[in-house]
């Protein structure tokens, strides 16, 4: 399909006039390795259903049920973001569909290899506009044994923050839900959560809430209008600037519930020609150009 | 020439045939070509200067950090320029509210952490040659260390860089915050090996110290065994921050060494670092041990201070160097294989060895599959094209357990050749592509990552000492 848009000159947009609803089988699960190799047409949960049956999972939490594809081509993270990164922290290598109908692989299965350029990254964030993406693989995490949400009650959400991220506690996730209110996600052993709950709470009190909480952060999330990036040290006066928000302070991104009055996510100009010089290498007739 | 030395001052541009041998080779010191001259820029603009008069007369040039390399990826072109990033090496920033340090490229890595240390704050990626190589070598091969298995790799920690481009336009991609719109350029150019242009700043993550640390080294009788306890470590859930092996040759060789007093008669020891809360790294520790002895460890050593720790890593960090103890030529291999495969392919490379009559030692980050088969010969007995065999069978049995070619130290010009190994020319076209987007004519480390039929009909030299390590400035940790 897409070698004959190539020829014919014709534009495809992924995700609409070609799905990778078919592609949607999980190819691989090397339990003992931690990793697994699935077609980029399956959704997330069902990913997460049959690594869960084998006390695993794919350490991404975002909002709403995509398809590894997707998750890839629209970098999409949640709240366990904090600890486990991105979409491309996680890949591991990536089966490509160029717009010629080329295909291409990149990178492999094992959880450390440097061997040629790493595609499987480059297609992050790419939102369709490089390549289909037809197959992945991904580094997996065990399921914690158990774990605990902390919810902090506050206005002085920089100053928590900052003692948190400042101490040698390790949350999985950590989000302002801005104004008010911070969540606080321990994992591991029963007892080292229970420990680390404990001393987050001496740090700056808090109360146990139920897991359900993060679902509340993951919503707003979807519902924002605007993702902006700020340098993790300007917390304060990010939030200062934001009226509702979802934040991610390590990382420095926030998902705004309001129009922000600069959008500080654009890129430079060189960067998009470079962006541009790539697409046009691997899709010189544009079929993918949307 | 004198345009450069205009720019730069002409004690900054090196063309004297004497001078101009030190930057021949890099780590892989089977591939030697004099460059046309040595620029030593001090600053993005003066780098900007000097890719732009290359990139105007048509000259290849090459980045060089400290050129510790073991792939080749810093060896010159005969006639081309070679921009050693040497001069760059300040710490432009540290914002510990951020987490962030931004650096030159010149900096070495382990200069990093020094900086931060008193703060309780460290850089994660720690190749084992971190006192000399620099984080713009780091970010072009996305350079892995003992502590990666936890923590991630380079490219892991780099949130922007400073890029000029081949044709000497300059980037700024990511910064200090994660997650930048658009394709993921910074997760292409880490790892890229210099190829799509120089990195003249870096940002990078700067990780807390941890609560507590605690090491384990357990003996075993065999390669298999301790394989195993690897296997069953990754399987149970635990994350160590280091989890390293070395087999019995390796072991002898740091005795005769160092003498760590590994546990006597050892066919293998696994050294298992955990790091984090306490009472997570208690609970861990106690499950490491308990798999270490189901899986018949003989002895089990704890450390939970800073000199019974250094003593447990005394070995491992003396391998590399100690191989010189029992052989007199040696080659290091870098392949990787998934972590359930680590006995099946040690028994293979042992089977290997003995087919070529040849000794091999495994000194390696067993965590994550990353093996580094030593490859002992005598090149005056004329084992030269054997032990090359050897190792080429080796990285075949790699990748045929569904590995890769290279964990960490790079493809380079070492293993272009070796690429059609691993990736089909449907996929190393695609890379191509991707190179012409950056690069349109050619000039930017060429012959490197890529096969080329000129570039493959050569054959490579075997290894030997190393400039820096005559010199006395970096060991093979
Ligand atoms: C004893 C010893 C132990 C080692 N242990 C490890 C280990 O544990 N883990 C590991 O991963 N590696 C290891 N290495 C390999 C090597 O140290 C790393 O690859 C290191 O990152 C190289 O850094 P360098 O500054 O020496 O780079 P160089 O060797 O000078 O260059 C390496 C590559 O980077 C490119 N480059 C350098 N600077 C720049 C820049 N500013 N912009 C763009 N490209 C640039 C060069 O063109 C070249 O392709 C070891 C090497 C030795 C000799």
């Amino acid at each position: 399909m897409l070698a004959a848009a190539h020829t014919e000159g014709r534009r495809l947009a992924i995700g609409e006039d070609l799905t990778t609803d078919g592609l949607d089988r999980i190819l691989e699960h090397e339990a003992g390795d931690l990793t697994c190799t699935v077609e980029a047409g399956v959704r997330l949960s069902t990913l997460q259903h049959a690594l869960a049956d084998h006390g695993q999972r794919l350490s991404l939490d975002p909002p709403g049920d995509p398809t590894v594809g997707a998750l890839l081509a629209r970098n999409l993270s949640g709240p366990l973001r904090h600890r486990f990164g991105a979409p491309r922290d996680l890949v591991l290598g990536v089966t490509l569909v160029l717009a010629d109908g080329t295909i291409a692989s990149a990178g492999g299965k094992v959880v450390k290899n440097v061997a040629g350029y790493d595609l499987a990254r480059l297609v992050c964030g790419s939102q369709g506009r490089l390549a289909l993406i037809a197959r992945v693989s991904l580094r997996l995490h065990p399921l914690p044994k158990a774990r605990q949400t902390l919810a902090i009650e506050t206005d002085d959400a920089g100053t928590v923050v900052r003692s948190l991220l400042g101490s040698q506690l390790q949350p999985s996730a950590l989000d302002v839900l801005h104004p008010g209110g911070i969540l606080v996600l321990f994992e591991g052993s029963p007892r080292a959560v229970a420990a680390q709950v404990a001393a987050a709470q001496g740090l700056v009190g808090g109360v146990e809430v139920d897991f359900g909480a993060w679902d509340v952060s993951r919503r707003r999330q979807a519902a924002a209008l605007e993702r902006i990036r700020f340098d993790p040290g300007l917390l304060e006066k990010t939030l200062h600037e934001l009226r509702n928000a979802v934040v991610r302070p390590a990382a420095g991104v926030a998902y705004s519930e309001n129009d922000m009055p600069s959008n500080r996510l654009l890129q430079g100009e060189i960067e998009k020609l470079l962006v541009e010089r790539i697409r046009s290498e691997l899709d010189p007739n544009g079929v993918l150009a949307a | 020439m004198l345009e450069l030395s205009r720019v730069l001052g002409a004690e900054h541009v090196i063309t004297e045939p004497e001078q101009l041998r030190v930057y021949e080779c890099d780590g892989l010191t089977g591939h030697r070509a004099i460059p046309e001259l040595v620029a030593l820029p001090a600053s993005t603009e003066e780098v900007q200067a000097v890719v732009r008069a290359c990139h105007r007369d048509r000259i290849p040039f090459v980045a060089r950090g400290a050129g510790t390399g073991l792939s080749g990826g810093a060896t010159p072109l005969a006639g081309g320029v070679v921009i050693s990033l040497a001069r760059m090496n300040r710490i432009l920033e540290i914002d510990l509210g951020s987490q962030r340090i931004v650096v030159e490229p010149g900096v070495a890595n382990l200069e990093v952490t020094r900086a931060v240390a008193n703060d309780g704050y460290f850089y994660a990626p720690d190749p084992s040659s971190q006192q000399v190589c620099t984080i713009g070598g780091n970010v072009a091969e996305n350079s892995g260390g003992a502590h990666c298995l936890k923590n991630g790799f380079t490219v892991h920690h780099v949130t922007g860089v400073t890029l000029v481009l081949p044709d000497g336009e300059v980037v700024e991609l990511g910064g200090k915050s994660l997650d930048p719109e658009g394709p993921d350029l910074l997760g292409l150019i880490v790892g890229s090996e210099g190829t799509l242009g120089i990195v003249t700043s870096i940002t990078l993550r700067l990780v807390r110290s941890p609560e507590v640390v605690q090491t384990l080294l357990a003996g075993f009788e065999t390669t298999d065994a301790a394989g195993a306890a690897v296997s069953a470590i990754v399987a149970a859930g635990v994350l160590p921050a280091a989890l390293e092996m070395m087999d019995r040759l390796t072991i002898e060789a740091a005795e005769l060494a160092v003498a760590p007093g590994y546990p006597a008669g050892a066919g293998a020891v696994l050294l298992v670092e955990l790091d984090g809360v306490s009472d997570q790294v208690e609970e861990d520790a106690a499950e490491v041990e308990r798999i270490c002895a189901e899986c018949g460890a003989f002895e089990i050593r704890v450390a939970t201070n800073d000199l019974a720790r250094a003593l447990l890593w005394k070995g491992r960090k003396s391998a590399f160097a100690a191989m010189g103890r029992v052989a007199t030529d040696y080659y290091v291999q870098d392949g990787v294989v998934p972590r359930t495969r680590l006995p099946a392919v040690l028994r293979r490379i042992e089977e290997l060895s003995a087919t070529h009559g040849l000794r091999v030692g495994n000194v390696f980050h067993a965590g994550d599959g990353n093996l580094h088969p030593l490859v002992l010969y005598d090149a005056e007995r004329g084992e030269t094209e054997r032990a090359r065999d050897l190792a080429e069978a080796i990285l075949d049995a790699c990748l045929d357990a569904g590995g890769s070619l290279t964990g960490e130290h790079g493809v380079g010009m070492d293993k272009a050749c070796s690429m059609p190994r691993m990736f089909s020319e449907r996929d190393l076209e695609t890379f191509g592509r991707v190179r012409r987007a950056f690069d349109r004519d050619g000039l930017c480390n060429p012959g490197k990552v890529i096969p080329t039929p000129r570039l493959c009909g050569e054959v490579p030299g075997p290894y030997r000492v190393h400039p820096l390590e005559r010199m006395g400035v970096a060991e093979r940790l």
